[in-house]
């Protein structure tokens, strides 16, 4: 499946609505914000449709599962998009994680515990609030909204320590940068370490950059972790790849910078269980036979040259690097 | 004392709105403390044991409570139990504490629940350290969950 879909859903007293952007969307915030209750009211009317006196507006089904028997439901269900509460014990196991990667469903998950099998974005984990824009009117509005704001984990530095999740093409890149700007760049090895590789290094300058694209189960530990320290600063680019498509050292067609600016119209969800490896696979195609020929696993040292290196530097100039 | 277990933990409640469900009694609903967790969880007034009026639903029976405030309730009705305080948001992390400082109760968590700026007292079952800040319990909790 891919695209993404506005879904409205309302009774007499309450309405939602929300765009669903991705293969993986996390709710999760304060008690008593009505996450279960947009749950039970997408299962009332898959139920009873319009006899169950909800109003579901949606281009594709939306399914409310859970239960002993998720994985026969999960098994029938085709682009749809699935809606499951927490107290759901099977949510952060393999076998769900599977099962979300094998399916062309989009997944709404009500959670607040991190899913470290599923890799998802820290931009596709929201709350609900109430935003009183029916104030006047006697329904109660909830929209999404975003858990981590944009910038708020962003904070100018010149840091001491570049600590990057990456530890093949990306952090030959930033090593190359940590050099010029008299830094020092440690790799964690995978973004399950960043929270340890924080701590080692919580009493210097720290800029953490990590792929946001997947970085969604590592975000609550690691942000609450940055709350507390006021030298560390986390950059979460979608991916290095990404980061590299949009800096503009490779020439793009109008499809291809389409591509970029809407992803979720391009990226199918079963073949890509992730963004980060769709910029990956396009980046490396974009570039192949090019003197940037891109592989992931060692740099192309075309792309250490000072011009190069400088416009992706240049593309996020609020670092200090 | 609040204690914490982290983690997995096979004999907690984990679907903790059935347990609420199958065992509340009256008695429960009218209890003072849990009048007030109502009353600033929810933002529901308990008008009677089986009413409650909520500013969104209307009127609503116990069954229609968050389930944050539902497993509040559990942890502090049956503290002889195990219940998943993941259940919980940060809004409920003071009354945690609360139900904490007047009997011994031990929750589980699988996630990294935010207990507030102020200075508290809170036992981490898997290490057996006592913490009293965000700042000492992250490191320990941090490598335990996400």
């Amino acid at each position: 499946m891919k695209g993404s879909y506005k879904v409205e859903v309302a009774n007499a007293n309450l309405k939602y609505e929300f765009v669903i952007r991705r293969n993986i969307t996390i709710i999760k915030g304060d008690s008593a914000t009505g996450k279960t209750t947009l749950v039970e009211m997408i299962r009332d009317y898959y139920e009873d449709g319009e006899k169950s006196g909800i109003e579901l507006i949606c281009e594709r089904p939306c399914r409310a599962v859970g239960g002993r028997d998720w994985h026969l439901i999960l098994s029938v269900l085709h682009e749809t998009i699935v809606f499951i509460d927490e107290n759901n014990e099977f949510l952060p196991t393999v076998e769900f994680a599977r099962a979300v990667r094998d399916s062309d469903n989009y997944y709404v998950l009500v959670t607040r515990e991190g899913l470290p099998n599923l890799p998802y974005s820290v931009e596709e984990i929201y709350g609900i609030r109430n935003s009183g824009k029916y104030g006047s009117l006697k329904k109660i509005y909830h929209e999404f909204y975003h858990i981590y704001g944009k910038n708020s984990y962003s904070r100018p530095l010149k840091p001491e320590v570049l600590l990057l999740e990456d530890s093949n093409a990306g952090f030959e890149f930033f090593q190359n940068l940590a050099q010029l700007g008299e830094c020092t760049a440690v790799s964690a090895g995978g973004k399950s370490n960043i929270f340890l590789k924080s701590m080692e290094n919580s009493k210097k300058r720290l800029l953490i950059i990590a792929d946001g694209a997947a970085f969604g189960a590592e975000m609550d530990r690691v942000m609450q972790f940055i709350l507390e320290h006021d030298n560390i600063t986390l950059y979460l680019p979608e991916s290095f790849e990404w980061l590299i498509l949009t800096s503009g050292v490779i020439v793009l067609t109008l499809e291809e910078r389409k591509m970029l600016s809407v992803p979720e119209e391009y990226i199918e969800s079963k073949k890509y269980f992730s963004w980060e490896r769709f910029f990956t696979e396009f980046l490396v195609a974009t570039t192949n036979g090019t003197y940037l020929q891109y592989a992931k696993n060692r740099l192309n040292p075309n792309y250490l040259h000072k011009a190069i290196c400088d416009k992706i530097r240049l593309a996020m100039p609020e670092l200090g690097l | 004392m609040l204690s914490v277990y982290y983690g997995d933990m096979a004999d907690a409640i984990y679907n903790t709105v059935v347990y609420f469900k199958n065992t509340y009694t009256d008695e429960w609903i009218t209890d003072d403390l849990c009048k007030k967790m109502i009353l600033d969880v929810d933002k529901s007034t308990v008008l009677g044991p089986r009413i409650i009026d909520s500013p969104v639903l209307g009127g609503i029976s116990p069954r229609e409570l968050s389930g944050g405030v539902k497993t509040l309730i559990c942890i502090y009705k049956v503290p002889d139990k195990v219940f998943n305080a993941s259940a919980c948001g940060d809004n409920c992390a003071k009354w945690l504490l609360e139900i904490g400082k007047r009997q011994d109760v031990t929750v589980n968590l699988r996630h990294l629940m935010n207990f507030g700026k102020d200075a508290f007292e809170l036992k981490i079952l898997n290490s057996g350290q006592i913490v009293h800040t965000m700042r000492e319990l992250l490191p320990i909790a941090g490598m335990i969950v996400r």
